[in-house]
Order: C-alpha cells, then sequence, then structure tokens
C-alpha cells in the first residue's frame, strides 16, 4: 500500500512489569520500524506515571495520535497513528480488538502470567495475521463497531434450517455460516456469544489461510479466556465457510465426510447465492434511495450491522461526480466515529445510523 | 500608635497583589486635590484597573457583607503571633490606596506610616494597629487560655441622614453608628478590662465600650453589636473615647463602616487553631475577585478538582541542576495540583519526542487521575511548553483546546509574549490573579455571575461554554438612528479634536492618536470602530476579567482600566511583498477602558508612529481619560433607547421548546392567539402599507408568510438568493466606497435576478463601518421620535423559520470577518422560560461546540491539503475521510427533565440542531436549533438571518 510519508499507524505490544516488547506490527508509512528509544520513551512515560498513580491514556499532536492501553497489569498495547482518520475511539476499539483476539488465539492465562517471554513471542505469532487484518483498510466495519458485519441472504430460512440441523447433528449448539467474513446466518446459541466473540472469530475464520477444512482451538476471549475449544470450519464454496463451535467430541474428519456433503449438498446454489450478495450485503429486492451510496445499519439490541458502499445495484460508472469506493469507505467510518465519539459517548440510545453520504458535500 | 488607614468604599484601588507606588503617586495626590480617585491606583508600570461600583449597588452589595458577620480567632501565641501581623499587613497595604479623603485630613499620621512601609526597615514595629498591639502585649501570657475575639461588623452609615434636632450635643457615634458609650461613669471598670486585656498604650483615652444601642439604629438592625463589647477600630483605624468623634467626622458620605469590637472570652485549650478569615462571604464574588480580595471561599470551592496551569522549559541549563528548574511558573500550588505536577516529565518528554518524530506540536493528552479523567491541553512555543489540565467533566476536551488557545492570546496581549509574561517577576502575583480568575470561570462559573433572573443566568451558563472561546463578540442589532448616533459620538471623540488634544494648542506633540474604539453596553458590543482582530483582543481581555458580565449585571459607578497592550496585529511584521507599501509604525499601544453604568468604551490609543513615543510606563493620562468619559456621558440619553431595543420582541422570533410539547398541544393551537404572535400578525399587516422605509422587510417577511410550503421549493429559492444576496438592497447613500465595493463585488458574484429593487438601504444596517460624513446630529438630539419605533418593531418582528408556525427555538450566527457572533438577548431568552427550554439551550450550544470543531478540524485539513493537491491527489483522495463538511446536523430528542408521572411515558420533542459554514463570500458560521416538524435549509436560514437581520 503506497502511502505518503508520515501516514501510518503502528502498534506496540510490550510486557507491563518489565517493558520487553512482545511484537510490533503496522501499516504504511512510519513505524514500519519505530527506533527503539521511541518505543522505549512511549512506554517510559507511560510506567512513570503509573508509579505516580497517574494514567496517560492519549495524547495527540497535530498529525498523530498516541494510544495507550494497559491489560490486566500484564500487557500494554500502545498504538500511534498518524493517518487522518483515526479517532480515539477507533484506536481504543483496535487495542482493545487486538489484545481480545490475542486471547483468543494463546488464551488468558499465558497474557497475564508470563513465564517465559520467548515462548510467549513465538506463541503470539499465531495472532499476527488476525492483527494484521485489523491493521489493513477493510471492507467491513466490524473492527470499528465491535459489532460483526452480517449479510443478507436470499434464502434465509432454508440456510438458516439447514444449519440448525448441521449443527445439531455435530453435538453443538454453536454453528455459523459466514461468507468472507460477515455472518449469513448463525444459530441462536452463536449470537448469544458475546458481541466481540462473534466478530472475533468471523475476522478470524476470514484471516486464516484458505483451507478446504480446520480444527483450530480458541479461547472465547468472554465466555472461556482459560478453557479452549474447538473451531471447526469447513470450506462450502471458496469463501463460504461453515464453523462449529465444540467440545471435544466430534472429530473433524467425522464431520467432514458425514455431515458437510449430507447437509450441504442439497443448497449449493443458495450458498453461492451468498457470495454475490456479499459485496451489497442485502438482496437487489430492496428498495432503497437512488442517492444512498453507503449505509450501515446497526442492530445494537444483537450486535450486528448491515455494512455496505455498493448500495446500488447498478452502478453507474459514467458518472465522474461519484465517489470511490474507498472514499465511501471512509466517508462512512468517519461518520460513524463522528457520530458515536461526539452523540452516542455512552452505550445508550437507539438512533439508526446511515444514509450517511446523503448529507456530506 | 498609629493609624492604619481607613477603608472606604467610594474610593476603591485595585490590583491588590502590588503595593502602590507610594513614591512620586502619592505625593502628586497631595499637590492637587482636584485628580480623579482613581489617581493612586495606578501601578509603577504605568497599569491601572480600578473600579467602583454605583452607589444602588454598593449599598445593597454591603448591606448583604454586613449582615454576614465575620470572627477573627486570634491566639495568643508568640510564633503565631506572627503570622496574623504578616496577614494584617498585607492588608494594610490593600488598604491603604483606597483612602483618600479621611487620608487628607488625617495626613500626618499616615504619611509616617507610608514612610515607615517605604524605609521596610522598622516594618513590624511601625505597623502597630489595635489587634496586633494587643498581641504583643499578650504574649507574655501563658499560651491557649484566654482568646481575645475581635470581630468585625459592617454597618452601612450616611452622615446626610443625620437627624438635626439632635444637633451637636448629641455625640456622633449615637448619631451615626447608634452606639451609646457613657465616658467617665465606667471609668473604672473599663481600666480594669485593659490592664488585663487592652494595650498600655491606652493611657489616657478609654476604651470604647457599648453600654448601649439607640432604638432603630443601624447598629441595633445589625444584631450583631452586644452590649459589653468594646469597639476597637473604625475601618482598621484604632478610635478610643478621645478621637472617636473626630474620626467619625470623617466620614465623607454614606458608606460602609466596619468596625471592629473585642469580646474576651474563654476557650478550651485543645480545638483552638488558628483561623483568620478575613472578608466575610459575599454574595457578588466577582467584585471581589476583582477588587483582589481574599477570594479563599471561592478558591475553597474548587480546592477538590484537579486543576494546573504550567509553563514549562524544555531547555534546562545544565551547568546548575536545581530541583523543579524545568517549572518557570505553576498556579495553583495546592495538594490536588501536586499529582499533575509531579508527572510533568510525561508532559516534557511527550512533547519534545512527539514533535521530533512526527515534526507535529503536540496538542493535548489525557489522565486518569483518581478515577478523574483529566485533560490536558498544551501549547508549545520554541523551546517553552505551557500546558492547563482541568478534569474532563467539567471541561471537554473541545473546550480545552480552545482555552488554551485562549488563554495564550490573552496574555500576548497583555504581555507580548509568554515569556516576558511568565519570566518577569514582578508579574507574578498578576498571573495569579489571572489564573485564579481563569480556574473559576472555568470550575466555578456560577458562582461569578449573578444575574437577578434566573433563567438569563442559566443561559448565561450554557452559552459560555460555546461562545466564550470563539472568535466573535456578542452583537446587538439595533436601529439605524440609535447606531448613527453612537458612531457619531465614537468619531468624534476618534477625532481628537478637543482642544487639550489639539496639537496646537499647547505645541507639543500629542502624546496618543486614537486607533479607534467600540462601545459595549451591558456585555453586548453594540457599535465598533476597530479592526476585527483588536475588537476579539479586546473582548478577549474584557472577558477575562469578567468585565462584560460584570457591566450586564451591575451599575458601574466608575471602570478604569489602562494598561500597554501588544496587539498581534499590529505588532506583526508586515506580509511579505508589502515592504513598498504601508507599514504598521514602530509603535506601542494602550488600552484604555472606561465604564459608566452599563456603558464600557474601549479606546486602543497608539503612542509612537505620529505622535510622540511612550518613555517609560505611562500611566493614563488625564485628558484621555476625561474625554472618554465625557463620550459615555453624552451617550447617557441612549441607554433608554437600548434598553427598549433589548426589550423589544426578540428578532427574529424565538419559539419556546414547551409549546411543542404534545401534552401542551391545546397551548400549541392557541398559539395563534398567544401576545406574541398576534403581536407578529400585527405587525405583519403593518407591514403590507407601503411605508419607505418598511418595504423590505414586509416583503421579505410578507413573502415568508404566503411562501408556498414545500420545502423543496424553499430551497430553490433560497439557493438563488445565496447567488444574489444583495440584489434586493439598494446601496445606501451613506455607505463608504469601502462598503460599496465590498458588495459590488458580492454584487457580480451574483445571477441578478432581483426581486426587491424597490427596497430602499436605509433599513439595511451599515454603520458597523466607520462611516465618515459629517453628522448634524449632536448629542441632544438623540432621542428617538416615536414615529421610528414602529419600523423597529417591525423590524423586530421576523420570522426565520418557514412553515405556519414558528418552529425556531434558537440561532448563533457568527460572522469571522467582523468577530461578531449574533444571537438571541439574554432577555429573549428569559422571557422563553420553560421546562425543557433551558435544557435545550444548553444541550444547544454543547453541540454547537462539537459541530464547531469539526467545522474546525475539517478547514485545518483543508488547507494543509492544498499544497499537496497535486503531488499525491490519488492517495490524498483515499485517505480523506470525510472532507469538507460544511453542514452538520443532529437530530435530538427531548423530554422533560423530573417526569413525575409513573403511569404515562413522558411527551417528547424532537428538534434538530444544525451548524452550516460558509467560506464564500465571506467566512460565516451558522448555528440554529428548530422543530423536527418543518423540514429547514440551513441555507436559507443563514441568509435570512445574516442578510435580514444582521446586517
Amino acid at each position: 500500500m503506497e502511502e505518503s510519508g508520515g501516514c501510518g499507524l503502528s502498534l506496540i505490544c510490550l510486557t507491563a512489569s518489565s517493558g520487553v516488547p512482545l511484537y510490533s506490527r503496522s501499516r504504511g508509512g512510519i513505524g514500519r520500524q519505530l527506533p527503539f528509544s521511541v518505543i522505549g520513551s512511549l512506554n517510559g512515560v507511560h510506567m512513570f506515571g503509573n508509579n505516580l498513580d497517574v494514567l496517560l491514556t492519549a495524547t495527540s499532536t497535530e498529525n498523530t495520535r498516541v494510544v495507550w492501553k494497559s491489560f490486566h497489569d500484564s500487557i500494554n498495547l500502545i498504538v500511534m497513528s498518524s493517518e487522518v482518520d483515526s479517532s480515539d475511539l477507533y484506536l481504543n476499539r483496535l487495542l482493545d480488538n487486538v489484545f481480545h483476539a490475542m486471547v483468543l488465539v494463546v488464551g488468558l492465562e499465558e497474557l497475564v502470567n508470563i513465564k517465559n517471554v520467548e515462548r510467549l513471542k513465538k506463541d503470539l505469532r499465531a495472532c499476527y495475521r488476525l492483527i494484521d487484518s485489523f491493521l489493513t483498510v477493510s471492507e467491513k466495519s466490524g473492527d470499528l463497531t465491535q459489532c460483526v458485519d452480517c449479510v443478507v441472504p436470499y434464502d434465509g430460512p432454508i440456510l438458516q434450517e439447514c444449519l440448525d440441523a448441521f449443527t445439531h447433528a455435530a453435538e453443538s449448539n454453536f454453528g455459523c455460516l459466514m461468507a468472507a467474513g460477515r455472518v449469513v446466518v448463525a444459530t441462536e446459541k452463536w449470537w448469544r456469544l458475546a458481541a466481540q466473540e462473534v466478530m472475533l472469530l468471523a475476522w478470524l475464520v476470514a484471516s486464516l489461510a484458505l483451507n478446504s477444512s480446520r480444527d483450530y482451538p480458541v479461547y472465547l476471549p468472554h465466555g472461556s479466556p482459560t478453557v479452549p475449544h474447538r473451531l471447526l470450519t469447513f470450506q462450502l464454496v471458496p469463501g463460504v465457510d461453515v464453523c462449529v463451535l465444540c467440545g471435544p467430541t466430534p472429530s473433524l474428519q467425522k464431520v467432514e465426510t458425514e455431515l458437510v456433503e449430507r447437509y450441504w449438498r442439497p443448497l449449493q446454489d443458495p450458498v453461492k447465492a451468498c457470495l454475490r450478495v456479499q459485496l451489497r450485503s442485502f438482496p437487489a429486492s430492496f428498495p432503497l434511495h437512488q442517492g444512498i451510496l453507503g449505509l450501515l445499519l446497526i442492530n445494537r439490541e444483537q450486535k450486528k450491522g448491515v455494512y455496505t458502499v455498493q448500495a446500488q445495484q447498478a452502478e453507474d460508472k459514467q458518472q465522474g461526480v461519484s465517489l470511490s469506493l474507498e472514499q465511501r469507505r471512509a466517508a462512512l467510518r468517519a461518520f460513524y466515529t463522528l457520530a458515536v465519539s461526539q452523540y452516542f459517548p455512552s452505550e445508550q440510545g437507539d438512533e439508526k445510523k446511515g444514509k450517511a453520504a446523503s448529507k456530506l458535500e | 500608635m498609629s493609624l492604619r488607614g481607613v477603608e472606604t468604599l467610594q474610593v476603591r484601588g485595585l490590583q491588590p497583589e502590588e503595593p502602590p507606588d507610594s513614591g512620586s503617586s502619592y505625593s502628586s495626590s497631595e499637590s492637587d486635590d482636584l485628580e480623579p480617585e482613581w489617581i493612586d491606583s495606578v501601578q509603577k508600570n504605568g497599569e491601572l484597573f480600578y473600579l467602583e461600583l454605583s452607589e444602588g449597588e454598593e449599598e445593597t452589595l454591603l448591606s448583604f457583607n454586613s449582615s454576614l458577620p465575620s470572627i477573627n480567632h486570634v491566639r495568643f501565641c508568640e510564633n503565631e503571633a506572627e503570622v496574623i501581623e504578616e496577614s494584617q499587613q498585607k492588608r494594610d497595604k490593600k488598604v491603604e490606596p483606597r483612602l483618600k479623603i479621611i487620608n487628607k485630613i488625617l495626613k500626618k499620621k499616615v504619611l509616617t506610616q507610608k514612610h515607615s512601609i517605604k524605609k521596610g526597615s522598622g516594618r513590624r514595629a511601625e505597623q502597630i494597629s489595635g489587634p496586633t498591639s494587643i498581641l504583643k502585649h499578650e504574649s507574655s501570657l501563658k499560651s491557649g487560655v484566654v482568646v481575645q475575639r475581635y470581630r468585625d461588623v459592617c454597618l452601612y452609615v450616611n452622615p446626610d441622614r443625620l437627624p438635626d434636632s439632635a444637633g451637636q450635643q448629641l455625640c456622633l457615634l449615637q448619631a451615626l453608628v447608634g452606639i451609646v458609650h457613657q465616658t467617665s461613669l465606667n471609668s473604672r471598670r473599663v481600666e480594669k478590662q485593659s490592664s488585663d486585656g487592652g494595650p498600655v498604650s491606652w493611657n489616657s483615652e478609654e476604651k470604647l465600650v457599648v453600654h448601649g444601642l439607640v432604638p432603630g439604629s443601624t447598629a441595633i438592625k445589625s444584631g450583631q453589636i452586644m452590649i459589653g463589647d468594646a469597639l476597637v477600630a473604625v475601618n482598621d483605624v484604632e478610635v478610643n473615647s478621645e478621637n472617636i468623634e473626630r474620626v467619625l467626622s470623617c466620614v465623607p458620605g454614606p458608606m460602609q463602616l466596619k468596625l471592629t469590637f473585642e469580646t474576651s472570652f474563654l476557650e478550651p485549650d485543645g480545638g483552638s487553631q488558628f483561623k483568620y478569615k478575613q472578608a466575610p462571604p459575599s454574595m457578588n464574588n466577582l467584585i471581589k475577585l476583582l477588587w483582589g480580595e481574599d477570594n479563599s471561599d471561592l478558591q475553597l470551592a474548587i480546592q477538590g478538582i484537579p486543576h494546573i496551569a504550567m509553563f514549562l522549559t524544555l531547555k534546562l541549563d545544565s551547568e546548575i541542576s536545581k530541583e523543579e528548574q524545568e517549572i518557570l511558573y505553576q498556579y495553583p500550588v495546592s495538594e490536588e495540583s501536586q499529582k499533575l505536577k509531579s508527572v510533568r516529565g510525561i508532559f516534557l518528554t511527550l512533547s519534545d519526542m512527539l514533535q521530533n518524530l512526527t515534526g507535529g506540536r503536540i496538542i493535548s493528552s489525557s489522565l486518569i487521575l483518581n478515577g478523574q479523567l483529566c485533560h490536558v491541553a498544551y501549547w508549545k512555543e520554541a523551546e517553552k511548553l505551557f500546558l492547563i489540565s482541568l478534569p474532563a467533566e467539567s471541561v471537554p476536551l473541545l473546550q480545552l483546546k480552545n482555552m488554551v488557545a485562549d488563554v495564550v492570546q490573552t496574555l500576548k496581549v497583555m504581555y507580548g509574549s509568554l515569556v516576558s509574561a511568565f519570566c518577569r517577576v514582578e508579574n507574578l502575583h498578576r498571573l495569579d490573579h489571572f489564573f485564579s480568575l481563569f480556574f473559576l470561570r472555568a470550575l466555578q462559573p456560577a458562582r461569578l455571575n449573578e444575574y437577578a433572573d434566573l433563567s438569563a443566568q442559566q443561559y448565561d451558563l450554557s452559552s459560555r461554554l460555546f461562545l466564550d472561546h470563539t472568535p466573535g463578540v456578542r452583537w446587538l442589532t439595533l436601529p439605524n438612528d440609535i447606531k448613527i448616533d453612537i458612531d457619531t459620538a465614537l468619531s468624534d471623540l476618534e477625532a481628537a479634536d478637543f482642544a487639550e488634544l489639539s496639537e496646537d494648542y499647547y505645541g507639543i506633540r500629542r502624546l496618543y492618536m486614537m486607533l479607534g474604539s467600540c462601545l459595549f453596553y451591558k456585555g453586548y458590543l453594540v457599535c465598533s470602530h476597530l479592526p476585527k482582530e483588536d475588537v476579539i483582543d479586546i473582548a478577549r481581555y474584557c472577558r477575562h476579567y469578567c468585565l462584560l458580565p460584570l457591566a450586564a449585571v451591575q451599575r458601574i459607578g466608575q471602570l478604569v482600566i489602562w494598561r500597554e497592550v501588544f496587539l498581534l496585529h499590529h505588532c506583526q511584521p508586515c506580509m511579505e511583498g508589502t515592504t513598498e507599501g504601508y507599514r504598521e509604525p514602530d509603535a506601542r499601544y494602550f488600552l484604555l477602558i472606561v465604564g459608566l453604568k452599563h456603558f464600557m468604551l474601549c479606546v486602543l490609543l497608539e503612542a509612537g508612529g505620529c505622535t510622540s513615543k511612550a518613555i517609560g510606563n505611562p500611566g493614563p493620562d488625564c485628558i484621555y481619560v476625561d474625554q472618554v468619559k465625557a463620550t459615555l456621558l453624552g451617550l447617557e440619553g441612549i441607554d433608554l433607547n437600548i434598553e427598549e431595543r433589548l426589550g423589544a420582541a426578540a428578532s427574529p422570533y424565538l419559539s419556546c421548546a414547551d409549546w411543542f410539547l404534545p401534552s401542551s398541544r391545546d397551548k400549541l393551537d392557541s398559539l395563534t392567539t398567544s401576545p406574541i404572535l398576534s403581536k407578529f400578525q400585527m405587525s405583519n399587516k403593518g407591514a403590507t402599507s407601503p411605508a419607505s422605509k418598511k418595504t423590505l422587510f414586509s416583503d421579505s417577511s410578507s413573502s415568508l408568510r404566503t411562501r408556498k410550503p414545500s420545502p423543496t421549493r424553499n430551497s430553490g429559492g433560497s439557493e438563488n438568493s445565496i447567488e444574489g444576496p444583495v440584489d434586493g438592497f439598494g446601496l445606501s447613500p451613506h455607505s463608504t466606497p469601502d462598503l460599496a465595493r465590498k458588495y459590488y463585488r458580492r454584487e457580480s458574484q451574483g445571477s441578478g435576478g432581483s426581486d426587491g429593487s424597490g427596497g430602499s438601504g436605509n433599513i439595511f444596517k451599515i454603520s458597523r463601518k466607520k462611516h465618515t460624513l459629517p453628522n448634524p446630529f449632536n448629542f441632544g438630539t438623540m432621542k428617538k421620535n416615536l414615529s421610528e419605533k414602529e419600523t423597529e418593531e417591525l423590524y423586530n418582528t421576523v420570522k426565520l423559520t418557514s412553515g405556519p408556525g414558528n418552529t425556531l427555538f434558537h440561532y448563533i450566527t457568527l460572522e469571522t470577518i467582523h468577530g461578531i457572533f449574533i444571537s438571541p438577548t439574554h432577555r429573549d431568552v428569559a422571557q422563553l422560560s420553560g421546562s425543557i427550554h433551558p435544557q435545550l439551550i444548553k444541550n444547544f450550544h454543547r453541540c454547537c461546540l462539537s459541530i464547531r470543531s469539526i467545522f474546525q478540524e475539517a478547514m485545518s485539513k483543508k488547507t494543509k491539503k492544498i499544497p499537496n493537491i497535486k503531488s499525491h491527489s490519488e492517495t490524498r483522495k483515499t485517505s480523506s475521510s470525510l472532507g469538507l463538511i460544511k453542514e452538520h446536523g443532529v437530530l435530538f430528542e427531548c423530554f422533560p427533565e423530573n417526569w413525575t408521572d409513573q403511569k404515562k411515558s413522558p411527551p417528547t420533542m424532537t428538534y434538530w440542531v444544525v451548524g452550516r459554514l460558509f467560506l464564500h463570500p465571506q467566512p460565516q458560521e451558522f448555528y440554529v436549533c428548530f422543530h423536527d416538524s418543518v423540514t429547514e435549509v440551513a441555507v436559507e436560514l443563514a441568509f435570512k438571518l445574516s442578510f435580514g437581520i444582521a446586517t
């Protein structure tokens, strides 16, 4: 990604007690390698304040923001961003997501009681892909809203029915059908997971390397941060996976050979249709005003959202005035950030957000 | 034995931090009996801050004071007695410059005291005052047994109202104060008392023991004077039976007397702690603050709140390493600020490191302190770092950033630069005063301004959040004729044609040139002949010292402020490319503010340039002060007209939010018959009559009413009108070439489809600009005749919103180009008292603050982007988020706060707050709050407001 100098975002993870850097990730220009002295002083001021009972949380300069966050008095995360649209809200949520992604992959126990720093460093490599997916500019909104992105499929009821039956057959209550990191349908129990877990699982599946099936241990950051569960995923068509969260049984082999074929073979067409609808997030049959370029609709009760910047079915490419997709995404995200940080600071109220683009010049 | 000075409130000096210049100014005051009262308050550096309330105000203020007793606890211990002495000495310094009349009469004594101060060596020895002398004597006693209690009682006395019949034989103590003291009878008792309690120095005179109180006198009314108390001092002048009559005869007129009584009683040893409360807690804290009196009770209120202002240096002298040498200035030095002070290393490191890394200056930080979120806003300049920290719950970060910029700006205007403000020792006390005011304003704004009207106060508090830090001054639109009168008066003053100021008269160069002036009435700017930057700087200064609200609430008896100012606008080196042309003269600038009643006239003077150079630190020149005062006196009649304008119905119309609650629907239905609306209709009817002056507004308002209800078509119409905004206005013959040019430009931009070409430009206000025409009117004709009142009423009844009913709740329009903003007056808002309306107004201002910050951010991004636009246009495009935000609207829903009915859900009302930014033809910001029921186009509202009313 080509960026002009000075634009970028870098993330540093350190142990709180000793200040040993565990890893650092970045996107964009600065901090591809932040100098060690800078990392040291960034962590130093935070520790200095901490010792005096003053907790430093954020600092901003004309073009840069730095946010510190400490988790369980054991892990410190520092993010430094010089991107125009990175707000305190976004950076705070980013750090929150990153930490819980670490929990998801390596478990809370290992992060809180660090015995061997070198080993932890090695273990944490496993979550680089997930963390990097938060850092790359994404087509999803879950990292910002902390609500999972959803796709409204054509044949929702059929898919739901099939998923319920499949999950039940796999001796589990937690099942989910995902298309490119967005939830198409999920079992009732799946929605009972914490909103952040649902989001993280979706991002995790999207970030993993392409495989026809996986058996991946996950620690649910809010549900069971210390005891791992098994996340079984099976690729139905490229881009569409069905996931089951289960205990020690059944084996991956058994589910893959016996159940996947049986349940999902008849539904090849609706599953493929999910891919088609995935970019727009909802079927073309929904009427929508011509002026709406993109929208973000959040169900705050169930913590899920629909997010698209390609709201119009047949986009008239000839019109030069229309904004590019990236611009729309940036605008919509910025608008969300603005609204949430200025007007909905507490997690209450049920205002619908959306239709942003039409209001802007 | 010496006198400690008599405090008179009639003649009250300011700037307590600094003892008055006891040398030259004092001796000059002796020689000249005619000179103004404020002359003694002038400080060494020429600055003057003199404030005196009008008589009526003072009486109420003082009588309030006197109702609260102040008690001085004094414990007799050797070491502690010294503490008391010091604090009293401090008080002495404050007191001294204030006396004048009594001073002169008791000149000799006071003079000896003054000299002793100047000498400084025998200070303590000669500073014997009543109480201290007692202490000295008592110090031999065993500590903690006998406690002498001193009590100050403030009484308001009026020698003019003395009963004449009583004549000479009635002594003044009895007649004036109402205390009966029988001289000879009780001499033995007194002797006894003084032998164990009083100073030895009272040998021949006896102590003034209260033997009785005169019925109906002020003394008995106060209820604080007990029989058996002994009067030891009057206004800190020690009294006894011998000199009391003389002292009381010096009371020049109605004033407050502070009587100090002594009572002895025993106190248990344990709990006796040294307490010293100086001033009684008074209602009017602002006045006390400005007078620089002790404000410990106010400080107490903000004590638990962490707050600090620091000025740090990044460059340390490595040679001399000293504790805390990086702190150049700090306020306050309290426990709460200690923690913030201790983490200054964070601030220094961050500001240095982040700047090196990213090249951007540090702006703000957030900290959690004792579980409380605090924000820190920085101002970095060269190697110096200025920062202010306040808790987030009292001051949001957005506002804090503005505040810091504001403080820095004010300090720069006052002292030239931050370094010169903070790094001079003599400024320390002034800065302490400055920041104590600042923090009180930020943390306890309600305690500073007491509006008589509760809703006006609420309005003031909620609007202060947003408006105090916008680059603008509250402007009051006035009818044309009043404006012209004021303009003329100010122009006459600025012309400086009076004999004493003319160069020919004395044959020497005049001292100052008047650059311009601006006039405030009750905190509203009514007229300005200064460039925008100067007005804003002056307003900033006035706002900081709470002068604007002061003038709004109280009648000022006399206010004279004089100080050198460093106006950035003038001091900045000229823009590049103008080296050939005009250059600002290398001059010094002085600000003179004179206040009288509700008026405040600020005059900017230039020394150097075409006038003689200022040498040293010149104090205010009497002639200039007198001239400004004369101008104000000349304007006196006009305040009635302004009051009338303030009292008139709001223009444009405002609705109260409560009318729109569903439960009060019936009220809404009857809105047509409500007095305000019917007034509106009436005036509208009147508007149709083709009076020449009325044409313009009748056009706009009637077309407003008859306009098609469809909002989309409305918006179309507004677009047109924005294109050619001035087409409807004929150019006034009074307009200056400058003005004409301005409108020409606008006109050339416009499309030309004018519809109200017949409108005469008379209503269109042009007088904000200096007008150069000689005016035939003089002060005598400033009274307005009746026929014009009608026009004014019409002028005042403009409805801003579309649709059949009026849905406008509130508005602010900020004209950056003129440095002013217009919003409903306090009285307008006070008229609309409702249960949810204050809530709405508060929310409106909070929302405006965030909208404005969005605008600012968007604008700064835009300007930053310009240089890069060619090389990085592609990447820039993708990384820019919202681009330039021009309009921002938020929909709110509100309901009555204390809804008691459990069964029904509270009624709700939804309203919009919309902000709109205009960059062309001139930067303007416009904020409006209206009911949800009507679709409004902000552009249209802004147009109507700014071209219909504001101008």
